[in-house]
C-alpha cells in the first residue's frame, strides 16, 4: 500500500512539472445537445485532428479542451448521430454549445451507422461495456420487454445465475459486488418479478455503461464491477409521448417543457399486468410490478443547471389474501451543476435511497418488513486543467440505516410477539482524485487514488463473546455453530463499533501503436463494506445486507487486467480481448444450515474467506452496415475458499480446524467455464429489421447427492463437497423481427410493432436438478426444473 | 421464514415445467445409519427404546438394515458436574437381520429405562460396536409442551387441492424452546420459539393433499434442544422440494453420532484428520405429545 502511494506521489509530481511548459492558450467549452429534444448527450467525442487531440463530453454533456492559440477544424461525432464539423478560431475562451441532429435515412437505401459502440483506442478506460439503448430495444428478451440487464448478458464477461434469477454476475463476481447506480443513486435490488425483468424502464434511460475493471476512482464500495445508468431529463423544446403494449407490461412515458429550452419534465411508468403466470390457479393470487420514473430539470443559466429525479419501484404478491408479498426501491436525489470557469466542472448530489421488503403471512400471523435506508452526498469535480491533462477529484459520504427485519401480529388473535430485530447503523466516507493524463502522443495514462473510511455506529445491543470469537468448531461434527454470546453491551448511537480505512489506488494505461491498435493495462483496488446476506444460488429479495463491524471485515479486491484493441477497416469492425486476475479477500461464507432470515446474530453464521477469478475475454463485433452484431466469448473460472482459522492453544491441545468445505476451494455458484453469446441485427429494408441472438454456457455448479439414508421414514439424500457437479449446459436461440409500418412516414405518430421468440428450439435448459422420493411411488428420481420453454411474444411500440 | 419463499418460488415458476431425467450419481461406500429418536409419553411406565441400524446406500437404491456386535445404551445420573450413578440399558436385535434393536428381554435383568427416572439429571449415551468399528451418541432428555387444540381449517394457500390443520399450544415461558412436529406420512416441522416465547401460539400447516372423510391424521408434538433442531431444520431443507433456485448449499447432514474407534483423546482428539469417518443419524430422547384429527 505504501509503494502505491509512493508511485503515486511520484506521478503526480511526474505530471506537476509538465504543466510548467505552458504557452498562450484558450479554452473552448460547452455543452453537446440532441438538437431536436435538448437532452444532453453522454460520451460525445469532440475531436481535433490536426493536433490528434480530443475529449468526450461528460455525464452531463459537457466539455472543455484548451488548445495553443491558433485555427483548428473540430469535428464532432456521436453513436447515432450526424458527425459536426466546424472550423473554430481560437482566439479568445469561447464557449460553444452544439445541438446535434440524429442520422437520417437516405431514402432508396438504407445506411445504417447507429450503434456504432466504438471502442477507444486511445483511452485508457478499458474493461468497458456500452450498449446504447437502440441495442437494448432490439435483442430479443423473453416476453418482449425490453431488458438492460439481460441485453448487457450478451457481453463477455457477464453472465447471470440463469432464468428467473436476481442480480448478475461480473468476471466470477457475486451479485452483491455491482454497483447500480441510477442518475448516481445506489439501487439494491435490480431485478422485478425474482428476475424474470430488471427494474430499468427502457424508454427512460439515456446511457448504460458496464465497468468490469479498470474502475475509476470516483467509484467504490462494491469490489466487482459498475453498473452506471443516467436517466433522460426530459425534451425542453416540445412535448412528447413513448409508450409500449406488451403482452405481460405496458408504459408510457411523458416528456416536454416547462420553460420551453429551460426547464424540462419526464414522467414515465411501467406496470405488469396483475394475476401475470398465475391465472391457473382458482385461488385469487396476484403477482405484479410497477415503476415510476420521474424527472424535472431547470437550466438557470449557462453556469447553473438543477435536476431533481426520482425513481419508485414495487412488486407485489399475494395469495389467497393469506399471504402478501410487497418490496422495491425507492430514490430520490437532486443535482446540481455548477461551473467555476470554463475548465471547472463540479456537480453536487443530495441522494436519498430506500429498499423495502415486507411480508405478511396470515396463516402464521404475522406482518414482517426489513430495508435499508441511506442518505448520501457527493461533491464530483471535473477540472480540464490542459488537453492533455484532466482531473476528476470529490468527496462522497454516505449514511446508513439498516432494517434486518421488524416483525408484528397481523391481529390481536396471533401468538407472535412484536419484535425489532435491532437495526444496524454506518457511515462511509470517501475521497478522491483521479487523473486522465495523455503522456505522449502514444501513451496515455489514467490514474488515481480513493481513500474510504467505514465507520460501524452504535447500536441497541451488541453481542459479547468468549476470545471475541462468534463461531465455534466442533472438532468431532468438522462443523462451525453458533457460540454463545457471554453478554451484551449497549453502545450509544454516537459510538464507533468498528472502523476502517482503505487506500484504494487505481491505474490505466494505453499504450497507442497506431490509430487502429492498442494495448491497455490496468490495476484496481477497491474496497466493499456491505455484503448481502444470501446463501442461496442466487439472491431472493428477501435477502438483507449487513455492515462490515466487529466480527465482518469488508472485501478487498485487487483486480489485474490486460487487453488488445483493435479497430479493422476504419472501424467497421473492431476486435478487443482482455485477461484478468482477481483476488478477493474476506469474502465472506456461511457454517453449513446458516440461518441468515431474521437472524439477530448474523456474526455467529459467518465466516471471513478469500475468492479469486481469472479469465479471458474476446469480443469481436460489426459496427456498420445492414448487418451488425457481435461475438463474445469468455473462458473463465471463479472460485472461493475458506480455511480454518489458525488454532488456538487451549489446555496444552491445539483446537485446529478445517474450515468449511474442508478449507478447499470450491466453484461459486456464477462458475462458468465457457460462456458463447452471438447478436446479429440485420436492416433488410425501411420496413423490417432482423435480430437474433444465441447463448451457450457451461452449466451451473450444482451437488449431487453422494448417498441417501433414512431417519424416521424421512429420505434424506446427502452430499460431500460443495459444487463437485454441473448442471447440463446451457443455450439457447432468440429471433426477433421489428415491423415499422410505412405510413409513419411523414406523420407525427410513430409505431412498430416488435415480434420476438425466446428458445427458439424449445430447449430445456435446467434451471436446478432435485432429488426427491416421488411421494406416489416412493421411488427416488432426480426432477429437472427449467423455467422457460419457447415463448413467442409481441410488443406495440409508438411515440408521438 | 425461508421455505415460505420456497413455496412463492414455485409460485412464481408456475410456468416452469419439471420432468424426470437419468442422472449419474456418485457413489460411496456404505455409512452406518442409525436412527435413534426415542419419544417418550411420560405417562407410560416405561421409556420405548427402539435403535433402528442400517447402511447407507446411492441415492437410488434402498437402505439394508444391518446387524451390530452390540448396542448398549449407558446413563450417567450427575450432581453438581460428577457422575453419582450410572446404569446400563442392553440392547438386542428384535428379529435376526432386523437391524432393530430394543432393550434385550433375555437379559438377567430388566434392560428397560423406566420413565420415572426422567426426573433425575441424566445424560444417555450410546454405545455401538458395528464391524469392528465403536461409534458412541451423546443425548439428554428433553420435554415438550401439550397439543392445547387441533382442528381442521377450510383454507388453501396455493392450490385446492390442499387441507389445513390448526395446531395450538403454548409455549413454555421459563426456557428457549424447540419443538419438533411430526404430521405423519413423513411430514415433519421444526420451530423455535423466539417470537412466541410463553405465548399461546397457532398456525396452519397444509397438506398437499386431500383426505377421504374419517381418516384419521395423528400429529406429535415433540422438544428438541438446539442441535436436535438444527439436525432436523437442515434435513428437512435438505429434503424439501423447492425450485432450486433458492436452494442453499446443500451439506452432508451430520448428527451426534460418532466413530470413536480411533480416537483416543491421547494422539488424536478430533476428527480433523478423518475428516470422511463418520456414521449418519442422531440419537435423542424426548417428550412427545399427540392428538388425532378425524379430517371431515
Amino acid at each position: 500500500m505504501y509503494q502505491h502511494l509512493r508511485l503515486f506521489v511520484i506521478t503526480i509530481f511526474f505530471l506537476s512539472s509538465i504543466c510548467l511548459f505552458s504557452q498562450q492558450k484558450f479554452t473552448i467549452s460547452g455543452t453537446i445537445t440532441e438538437a431536436s429534444s435538448n437532452e444532453t448527450l453522454i460520451g460525445v467525442t469532440l475531436l481535433v485532428p490536426e493536433i490528434n487531440t480530443g475529449v468526450t463530453t461528460n455525464d452531463y454533456g459537457f466539455y472543455s479542451l484548451t488548445l495553443p492559440e491558433g485555427d483548428y477544424q473540430i469535428r464532432l461525432s456521436y453513436l447515432g448521430y450526424q458527425d459536426i464539423v466546424q472550423t473554430i478560431s481560437l482566439t479568445q475562451d469561447l464557449r460553444l454549445n452544439f445541438g446535434m441532429f440524429e442520422e437520417v435515412e437516405q431514402l432508396d437505401e438504407v445506411v445504417v451507422t447507429e450503434d456504432v459502440e466504438k471502442i477507444n483506442i486511445r483511452k485508457p478506460q478499458m474493461s468497458v461495456n456500452t450498449l446504447s439503448v437502440q441495442t437494448i430495444k432490439k435483442i430479443p428478451v423473453i416476453l418482449g420487454e425490453a431488458d438492460v440487464i439481460k441485453s448487457l448478458l450478451l457481453l463477455p464477461g457477464v453472465t447471470s445465475a440463469g432464468e428467473a434469477s436476481s442480480g448478475f454476475n461480473v468476471r466470477g463476481g457475486a451479485a452483491d459486488q455491482n454497483l447500480i447506480l441510477l442518475d448516481e443513486a445506489t439501487i439494491f435490488n435490480s431485478s422485478h418479478l425474482f428476475g424474470f425483468f430488471s427494474v430499468f424502464n427502457p424508454d427512460a434511460i439515456k446511457d448504460v455503461k458496464l465497468f468490469k475493471g479498470g474502475i475509476p476512482s470516483r467509484y467504490g464500495g462494491r469490489v466487482s464491477s459498475v453498473l452506471e445508468i443516467f436517466q433522460k431529463e426530459g425534451n425542453s423544446n416540445k412535448f412528447h409521448m413513448t409508450g409500449g403494449i406488451g403482452v405481460v407490461a405496458s408504459r408510457l412515458l411523458a416528456e416536454g417543457p416547462i420553460v420551453k429550452d429551460k426547464a424540462a419534465f419526464l414522467i414515465g411508468g411501467r406496470a405488469s399486468y396483475a394475476h401475470l403466470f398465475l391465472p391457473i390457479f382458482d385461488v385469487a393470487n396476484k403477482a405484479y410490478f410497477y415503476d415510476l420514473n420521474a424527472k424535472l430539470n431547470y437550466k438557470i443559466n449557462e453556469r447553473n443547471n438543477i435536476y431533481l429525479s426520482g425513481y419508485f419501484g414495487r412488486d407485489v404478491f399475494s395469495v389467497s389474501d393469506s399471504f402478501i408479498n410487497t418490496y422495491g426501491n425507492g430514490v430520490v436525489n437532486f443535482r446540481w451543476n455548477h461551473l467555476f470557469s470554463n475548465k471547472l466542472f463540479s456537480n453536487l448530489s443530495l441522494i436519498y435511497s430506500d429498499y423495502y421488503y415486507g411480508l405478511e403471512l396470515d396463516f402464521v400471523g404475522f406482518k414482517w418488513n426489513s430495508g435499508i435506508q441511506n442518505f448520501n452526498v457527493k461533491y464530483d469535480l471535473k477540472h480540464y486543467l490542459s488537453e492533455k491533462l484532466r482531473l476528476n477529484y470529490g468527496i462522497n459520504n454516505i449514511y446508513y440505516k439498516f432494517n434486518p427485519g421488524k416483525i408484528v401480529p397481523n391481529s390481536p388473535e396471533s401468538g407472535i410477539v412484536e419484535e425489532q430485530l435491532i437495526e444496524k447503523y454506518a457511515n462511509e466516507f470517501a475521497a478522491y482524485i483521479d487523473v486522465e493524463h495523455s503522456v505522449t502522443e502514444d501513451l496515455s495514462l489514467e490514474y488515481g487514488l480513493r481513500f474510504s473510511y467505514f465507520m460501524r455506529l452504535g447500536q441497541e445491543e451488541l453481542n459479547v463473546y468468549e476470545n471475541n470469537n462468534p463461531v465455534i468448531f466442533d472438532p468431532f461434527l468438522l462443523i462451525y455453530r453458533e457460540a454463545e454470546p457471554i453478554g451484551t453491551i449497549n453502545p450509544d448511537r454516537g459510538e464507533t463499533l468498528a472502523s476502517f480505512a482503505n487506500l484504494e489506488p487505481r491505474i490505466s494505461l494505453a499504450y497507442t501503436l497506431n490509430s487502429d491498435n492498442s494495448f491497455k493495462a490496468s490495476y484496481t483496488r477497491l474496497a466493499q463494506y456491505l455484503h448481502l446476506l444470501s446463501n442461496t444460488s442466487s439472491p431472493t429479495p428477501l435477502d438483507v445486507w449487513t455492515p462490515s463491524g466487529p466480527f465482518i471485515k469488508p472485501q478487498l479486491l485487487d483486480q489485474y487486467a490486460l487487453g488488445y484493441f483493435r479497430n479493422i477497416k476504419n472501424g467497421d469492425y473492431s476486435f478487443e480481448t482482455e485477461v484478468f486476475y482477481k483476488d478477493i479477500q474476506n469474502r465472506i461464507d456461511y457454517i453449513d444450515g446458516a440461518n441468515l432470515i431474521a437472524n439477530n446474530a448474523i456474526e455467529q453464521v459467518i465466516l471471513n474467506g478469500t475468492a479469486r477469478a481469472y479469465g479471458l475475454e474476446l469480443l469481436f463485433r460489426k459496427n456498420l452496415g445492414k448487418f451488425q452484431g457481435w461475438l463474445a466469448y469468455t473462458l473463465s473460472r471463479s472460485e472461493q475458499r475458506t480455511p480454518g482459522r489458525p488454532p488456538v492453544e487451549d489446555n496444552g491441545r491445539s483446537n485446529r480446524e478445517t474450515g468449511i468445505n474442508l478449507g478447499q476451494w470450491y466453484s461459486t455458484p456464477y462458475d462458468k467455464t465457457h460462456d458463447i453469446s452471438v447478436y446479429g441485427s440485420y436492416t433488410l429494408n425501411k420496413k423490417w429489421t432482423f435480430n437474433s441472438n444465441f447463448i451457450y454456457q457451461t452449466g451451473q455448479p450444482t451437488n449431487y447427492p453422494i448417498g441417501q439414508f433414512e431417519f424416521q421414514g424421512i429420505v434424506v439424500p446427502y452430499y460431500g463437497l460443495r459444487n463437485q457437479e454441473r448442471l447440463p449446459d446451457y443455450h439457447r436461440l432468440d429471433i426477433s423481427a421489428t415491423l415499422t409500418p410505412k405510413k409513419n412516414e411523414g406523420r407525427k405518430w410513430k409505431s412498430e410493432w416488435v415480434f420476438s421468440i425466446y428458445n427458439v428450439y424449445n430447449r430445456m435448459n435446467a434451471a436446478s436438478i432435485n432429488f426427491r422420493e416421488n411421494q406416489d411411488t416412493g421411488v427416488n428420481e432426480a426432477v429437472r426444473t427449467s423455467i422457460f420453454g419457447i415463448v413467442p411474444s409481441v410488443t406495440y411500440n409508438f411515440k408521438f | 421464514m425461508k421455505k415460505y419463499i420456497f413455496l412463492l418460488a414455485i409460485l412464481a415458476l408456475n410456468v416452469s415445467c419439471e420432468e424426470v431425467i437419468e442422472v449419474e450419481v456418485p457413489n460411496e461406500e456404505p455409512r452406518l445409519v442409525v436412527d435413534g429418536l426415542i419419544r417418550v409419553d411420560i405417562d407410560e411406565p416405561y421409556i420405548p427404546v427402539e435403535v433402528k441400524l442400517s447402511l447407507s446406500s446411492d441415492f437410488f437404491n434402498n437402505n439394508t438394515p444391518t446387524s451390530a456386535e452390540s448396542v448398549l445404551i449407558q446413563y450417567d445420573e450427575y450432581e453438581d458436574g460428577t457422575i453419582i450413578n450410572s446404569f446400563f440399558s442392553n440392547l438386542a436385535e428384535l428379529e435376526p437381520g432386523s437391524g432393530i434393536y430394543t432393550p434385550d428381554p433375555n437379559f438377567s435383568s430388566d434392560q428397560r429405562i423406566p420413565t420415572s427416572i426422567l426426573d433425575r439429571n441424566l445424560v444417555f449415551n450410546l454405545l455401538i460396536r458395528h464391524e469392528g468399528r465403536l461409534y458412541l451418541a451423546t443425548t439428554e432428555y428433553v420435554p415438550a409442551v401439550p397439543i392445547d387444540s387441533l382442528i381442521q381449517g377450510d383454507g388453501t394457500l396455493f392450490n385446492d387441492d390442499e387441507t389445513e390443520i390448526i395446531i395450538t399450544f403454548t409455549d413454555d415461558p421459563d426456557r428457549d424452546s424447540f419443538y419438533l412436529f411430526d404430521f405423519s406420512f413423513s411430514e415433519f416441522l421444526v420451530t423455535e420459539d423466539e417470537f412466541y416465547k410463553g405465548q399461546q401460539f397457532s398456525f396452519s400447516y397444509f397438506y398437499d393433499q386431500i383426505f377421504e372423510p374419517n381418516t384419521e391424521i395423528e400429529i406429535g408434538l415433540m422438544g428438541a434442544d438446539q442441535t436436535f433442531f438444527n439436525y432436523m431444520d437442515l434435513l428437512i431443507e435438505q429434503t424439501t422440494n423447492d425450485a432450486g433456485i433458492f436452494s442453499t448449499p446443500v451439506a452432508t447432514v451430520r448428527g451426534n453420532v460418532f466413530d470413536i474407534t480411533d480416537i483416543d483423546n491421547m494422539d488424536l482428539f478430533d476428527n480433523v484428520e478423518q475428516p470422511n469417518v463418520f456414521p449418519l443419524g442422531y440419537f435423542a430422547i424426548v417428550q412427545e405429545y399427540k392428538d388425532t384429527l378425524v379430517i371431515q
